[in-house]
C-alpha cells in the first residue's frame, strides 16, 4: 500500500492535523474507549427470522476483535486494503471495525456491482481479504477469481447454499470467528496496542465513485475525515435512545457518516433494514427517531400519500386538503423566517391531530425528530409539504472527497439551499461559479489517479463539480453540476437540474433527465413511477399489458405532457420544456445506464 | 387490423377481500392462439374464469366479438361462443364418454348439425370413440383431457379457453393433445387463449404470450421473442447459465424485458 499512498503533499502541514473527538484521534480509538464505556447498551438490531434481535456494544467489540485477530492470523499486514461486498447487515459492521482494529484499509463494494466491476476495483486496491455477503455475491468472485492473483481469503457471511463448496480460499464467517479466538486466546493487548500505534492521517478507507466518464476512481480516506464527520452534529444531537434505520448502501460516504461514524460517537442505536425491497415496511415498523434519506425516499413516501389519497373517500380527500391548507400558514411562515403566531401553531395542532399524525404513522416517520436528505438535490416544495405536516428535513452538502460540509440549520430555517458551512470548513465560489471547500480533513486524493488528484485538489480547495451561489443570508445554494449546464442553440445557460427536480416531484415521475445541447429547444427524458402510473391507468380504464406498452399509450404520454406544462408555469420561457419522452425500459441498477439517482431509485422501495 | 375477438381491458378481480387480479388487458384475435405463463397463484386461472363468466369482475370490462360480456351468467357467456375447459378436466365422472360430450351441446338444439360435431370429436380424437359407452370416471387423465376438450367442442364455440391441459399428462400425450389443439384451431377456426406452465410448449404453439406475476401482467410479446427472453429462459423454462461454481442457487433479479 505505501507505494500507493501519493498524498497531495502540497500542504505539508495539513497531513498532521488530527481532528480529536473525547481524546481520541482514529476511530477505532474512539470504538475501542465508547464500546467499553456502553457495555451491554443496546448497539444494533438486525431481523433474524422476522423478529429483531438486538446486540450491544460488548457484542459489537467482541465480533470485532474475533474478526481483528483472525485477519491477523490470516497475515493481514498494516494498510492492507479488505473489502466488503454486502448488503447492509451486523457483519457488514463487524467487519468494517474490525478491519480497522487491526490496521487495515476497508474498501466498500456495491453488491449491485457485475463480476467485472467488482474485479475492477479489487485489483486496483490491491485487495487481500474479501467479504462477501453470500453465495450470490460469492459467485461474481469466482467468475473472475483467475483475474485476482491478490486476493488471499474470501469470507462468507451467509454460507447457505455453501454446504460442500471445496475451496481453498472460501470459508464461511464463523471459521474466522473460530479463528479469531484461537489467535487471540493468548495475545491481550495486541490489538489495542495495533490501535495504539494508529494515526490520525493513517488510511481508514477507500471509497470508490463511479463517475460519469473513465473508470472509477478510489478516494483515501484517512481517519481524521471520519473523526471530523464523526462530530457533524453542528446544531443538534444524538443520544442513544435514537433509533437509526439502516438501509442506504455502507459503502457510500454518507450512510456510513450516519450508520457507523455518528453512533460511535453518541450511541444511537442503528438497525438493518430487512432488505431493499423492505424499506418501507422496515420504516413503518421501527418509525426512527433519526432519519437520513436521499430525495428519492422523500418523493416515494410522498407518491405514496398521494395515491392513498386519490383512493380515499371525499371526506378523506376533503380533510387532507383542508388540512395542508390550514398548516400552509405556519410553513409558510417558517419559511419566511417569521416565528408563526398563536393561531397558526394552533391550526397546524388540529390539522396534526387529525390527519398528520396518521399519515406520519402510516410512512413510520411519527417519531422522526431529526431528518436529513442529501446525496442529491431535492425539491423545494417537497421540502415544503413535509413542513407543512410538522416534519422539518436538514439539507446536508457534501461528497466523498471532502464529506459533509454544509447544512442548513434548526433557526432560521432556510429551505431550499444547503445552508451554511459547518465550522472548520471555507466554501467559495470560483468564477465560474464552481463550489469550492476547504477544510483540514478532506480526503487524501485518489489512489492510483494523481493527475485526477491535481485536477480536484488544487492549492488546497477541492472542487466539487457543482455550481452554486451564495445568497444575503450567507446560505449556499446549488444551481447544477458544472458538466450538466445546457447550452442551447441560442446561446442561453440552462441549469437542468432545477427543472428536473420540480418534475419529479410529480408522483408519477420517478427520474427525469432534461437534455438539449445545442439545441433549439429542451427535451425531457422521463422515467414513469411504475406503481403510480400502473394506478392511474387503472383508475381511468386504460388497458396495458407491461411496462413498454404503459409508456406508448397516449393517455399516459398526455397525463405526462400535463404534468409538464404545470412545472413548465413556474419557469422563464428559455427554461421550459418543449418536449418530453418517456424511457419504455425500467431500468435497474445493474444496468450499464444506470444513473445515481437510479441507485437510490433501488433503496427506495 | 380489425377488432380482437376477445379483450380484455383493466380487469380486476377480487376473492372475497382480496385482489387475484389487479388490471389485466389482454387480446385475442380471430384464428389466434394465445398463451398466458405464470407460475402457481400468479392468476392465471382467475384470469379465464373472469373471461367465461365463472367469476365476475369487480372493474374493468371482458369484450367479445364486440359485446361487453363482463359479469353475465356464465352459461350466456357459453351461448355467445366461449366454451371453457377447466383445469384438472373436470369431466362428469358418473356420465358415459358420449353424455359428456352430449353435455357440452347442451346449448344448442340444431341436432343434425349435433351428431356431425360429435363425429367430428371422434374423428380429432380416435379413442374416445372406441370407450364412448364408458363411464368417465374410468378413463385415464389423457383421456379425460381428451374428453374435457371433445365436450367444449361441442359447443361450437368461436373462443376456447384451455385451463392447463398438459396437467399430469407424459410428454408424448402432452404433445398429442397439443396437435389436435392446433388442429382444431387451423381446421375449426377456432380461436384459444390457452394458460399453461409447461411454458416451451406453450409458447411452440401459440402465436403470442403474456406473462403473469401476482395478479398483473409483467410481459407481452411475440412467443418467439419470448423464447428467447431471457427472463423466460431462466425462470419458465430452466435454462441457467452456469457459473464458475457449477449450478447457483439463487435466482437473478427479474427484469421482464
Amino acid at each position: 500500500m505505501t507505494e500507493n499512498s501519493q498524498a497531495v503533499n502540497d500542504e505539508p502541514e495539513r497531513m498532521d492535523r488530527a481532528w480529536i473527538v473525547d481524546g481520541c484521534d482514529t476511530l477505532p480509538k474512539l470504538f475501542l474507549r465508547k464500546s467499553i464505556e456502553r457495555g451491554d447498551q443496546i448497539a444494533m438490531r438486525e431481523k433474524d427470522f422476522g423478529i429483531w434481535q438486538a446486540y450491544s456494544w460488548n457484542d459489537y467489540r467482541t465480533r470485532a476483535f474475533e474478526i481483528a485477530h483472525g485477519l491477523l492470523a490470516l497475515g493481514l499486514q498494516k494498510s492492507d486494503v479488505v473489502s466488503i461486498q454486502s448488503e447492509d447487515c451486523k457483519e457488514w459492521v463487524f467487519a468494517d471495525i474490525g478491519i480497522m482494529l487491526a490496521g487495515g484499509v476497508v474498501n466498500g463494494v456495491y453488491p449491485t456491482y457485475r463480476a467485472n466491476q467488482v474485479s475492477y476495483t479489487l485489483n486496483d486496491s490491491r485487495c487481500r481479504f474479501l467479504f462477501v455477503e453470500d453465495e450470490e455475491q460469492l459467485d461474481k468472485y469466482l467468475d473472475v477469481e483467475s483475474e485476482l492473483p491478490n486476493i488471499d481469503k474470501v469470507i462468507v457471511f451467509d454460507w447457505k447454499g455453501l454446504r460442500g463448496l471445496k475451496h481453498e480460499k472460501v470459508i464461511p464467517i464463523e471459521r474466522l470467528y473460530t479463528l479469531g479466538q484461537e489467535y487471540g486466546r493468548d495475545k491481550d493487548g495486541l490489538i489495542e496496542s495495533i490501535v495504539d500505534r494508529g494515526r490520525a492521517g493513517d488510511l481508514a478507507l477507500l471509497i470508490y465513485t463511479s463517475g460519469t466518464t473513465g473508470k472509477p476512481k478510489g478516494s483515501m480516506i484517512p481517519h481524521r475525515f471520519l473523526m471530523f464527520q464523526s462530530t457533524i452534529a453542528v446544531d443538534f444531537e444524538q443520544t442513544s435512545s435514537d433509533e437509526i434505520l439502516t438501509y442506504l448502501p455502507l459503502c457510500h460516504v454518507a450512510e456510513r457518516i450516519f450508520s457507523i461514524c455518528l453512533p460511535i460517537t453518541y450511541g444511537g442505536i442503528i438497525n438493518f433494514a430487512e432488505s431493499p425491497e423492505t424499506v418501507a415496511r422496515d420504516f413503518q415498523e421501527l418509525s426512527p427517531t433519526f432519519v437520513f434519506a436521499v430525495p428519492r425516499v422523500w418523493e416515494k413516501f410522498y407518491s405514496r400519500v398521494s395515491t392513498a389519497m386519490s383512493e380515499a373517500t371525499w371526506v378523506g380527500k376533503k380533510i387532507y386538503k383542508l388540512g395542508l391548507k390550514i398548516s400552509a400558514r405556519r410553513a409558510n411562515k417558517l419559511i419566511a423566517g417569521v416565528q408563526p403566531g398563536f393561531f397558526d401553531v394552533l391550526l397546524f395542532k388540529c390539522a396534526n391531530a387529525l390527519v398528520f399524525k396518521n399519515i406520519k404513522q402510516l410512512l413510520g416517520l411519527d417519531r422522526a425528530r431529526m431528518l436529513f436528505t442529501g446525496a442529491a438535490p431535492i425539491s423545494r416544495s417537497l421540502l415544503k409539504w413535509y413542513l407543512t405536516m410538522g416534519l422539518q428535513i436538514t439539507e446536508a452538502y457534501g461528497q466523498t472527497e471532502t464529506g459533509i460540509v454544509t447544512m442548513t440549520r434548526q433557526k432560521p430555517l432556510r429551505q431550499g439551499t444547503i445552508g451554511e458551512p459547518i465550522p472548520n470548513v471555507d466554501v467559495k465560489l470560483s468564477d465560474e461559479g464552481e463550489i469550492l471547500i476547504r477544510h483540514d480533513y478532506i480526503f487524501d486524493g485518489y489512489l492510483n489517479q494523481p493527475e485526477k488528484t491535481r485536477e480536484t485538489i488544487v492549492n488546497g480547495w477541492v472542487h466539487t463539480g457543482d455550481v452554486g451561489e451564495i445568497d444575503e443570508n450567507g446560505q449556499y445554494k446549488i444551481t447544477d453540476r458544472l458538466k450538466d449546464i445546457i447550452i442551447t442553440a441560442g446561446g442561453k445557460n440552462v441549469t437542468p437540474s432545477l427543472f428536473e427536480n420540480e418534475f419529479k416531484f410529480s408522483p408519477y415521475v420517478s427520474d427525469a433527465i432534461v437534455i438539449g445541447d445545442k439545441r433549439k429547444y429542451l427535451t425531457c427524458l422521463v422515467m414513469i413511477d411504475k406503481d403510480n402510473v400502473e394506478h392511474f391507468a387503472q383508475m381511468h380504464s386504460i388497458p396495458f399489458t407491461d411496462y413498454r406498452s404503459l409508456c406508448s399509450r397516449p393517455e399516459i404520454v398526455e397525463l405526462i405532457e400535463s404534468e409538464l406544462k404545470t412545472v413548465n408555469a413556474q419557469f422563464s420561457p428559455v427554461e421550459q420544456v418543449k418536449k418530453v419522452r418517456l424511457i419504455d425500459v425500467l431500468l435497474t441498477p445493474e444496468d450499464e445506464e444506470l444513473t445515481p439517482t437510479m441507485i437510490e431509485e433501488m433503496y427506495g422501495r | 387490423m380489425t377488432s380482437p375477438l376477445l379483450e380484455l381491458r383493466n380487469v380486476e378481480t377480487y376473492y372475497g377481500p382480496i385482489m387475484a387480479i389487479r388490471g389485466v388487458s389482454l387480446t385475442v384475435n380471430e384464428g389466434e392462439i394465445v398463451a398466458v405463463l405464470g407460475a402457481n397463484g400468479a392468476g392465471k386461472t382467475t384470469l379465464l374464469k373472469t373471461a367465461c363468466g365463472a367469476l365476475d369482475c369487480r372493474k374493468g370490462q371482458v369484450i367479445f366479438a364486440g359485446k361487453e360480456i363482463q359479469c353475465r351468467d356464465p352459461d350466456w357467456v357459453a351461448r355467445q361462443g366461449i366454451s371453457h375447459v377447466p383445469e384438472g378436466r373436470e369431466v362428469f365422472p358418473f356420465l358415459s364418454v358420449s353424455e359428456n360430450l352430449m353435455m357440452g351441446a347442451y346449448t344448442r338444439n340444431d341436432h343434425e348439425q349435433i351428431s356431425a360435431d360429435l363425429e367430428t370429436v371422434f374423428e380429432y380424437f380416435p379413442i374416445l370413440k372406441n370407450i364412448r359407452g364408458r363411464m368417465a370416471a374410468y378413463l385415464s387423465g389423457g383421456q379425460q383431457q381428451m374428453l374435457a376438450i371433445g365436450r367444449g367442442f361441442m359447443a361450437r364455440p368461436k373462443l376456447l379457453l384451455l385451463d392447463e391441459p398438459s396437467l399430469g399428462l407424459s410428454p408424448t400425450l402432452v404433445s398429442e393433445i397439443f396437435e389436435i389443439v392446433i388442429r382444431l384451431n387451423r381446421e375449426q377456426n377456432i380461436s384459444i387463449l390457452l394458460v399453461e406452465q409447461n411454458a416451451n410448449v406453450a409458447l411452440q404453439v401459440s402465436a403470442r404470450g403474456y406473462v403473469m406475476e401476482v395478479g398483473g401482467m409483467v410481459m407481452d410479446d411475440d412467443s418467439a421473442t419470448l423464447l428467447e427472453s431471457d427472463d423466460i429462459k431462466e425462470f419458465y423454462l430452466g435454462k441457467k447459465d452456469e457459473g464458475a461454481r457449477g449450478l447457483r442457487r439463487w435466482k437473478k433479479k427479474k427484469t421482464w424485458r
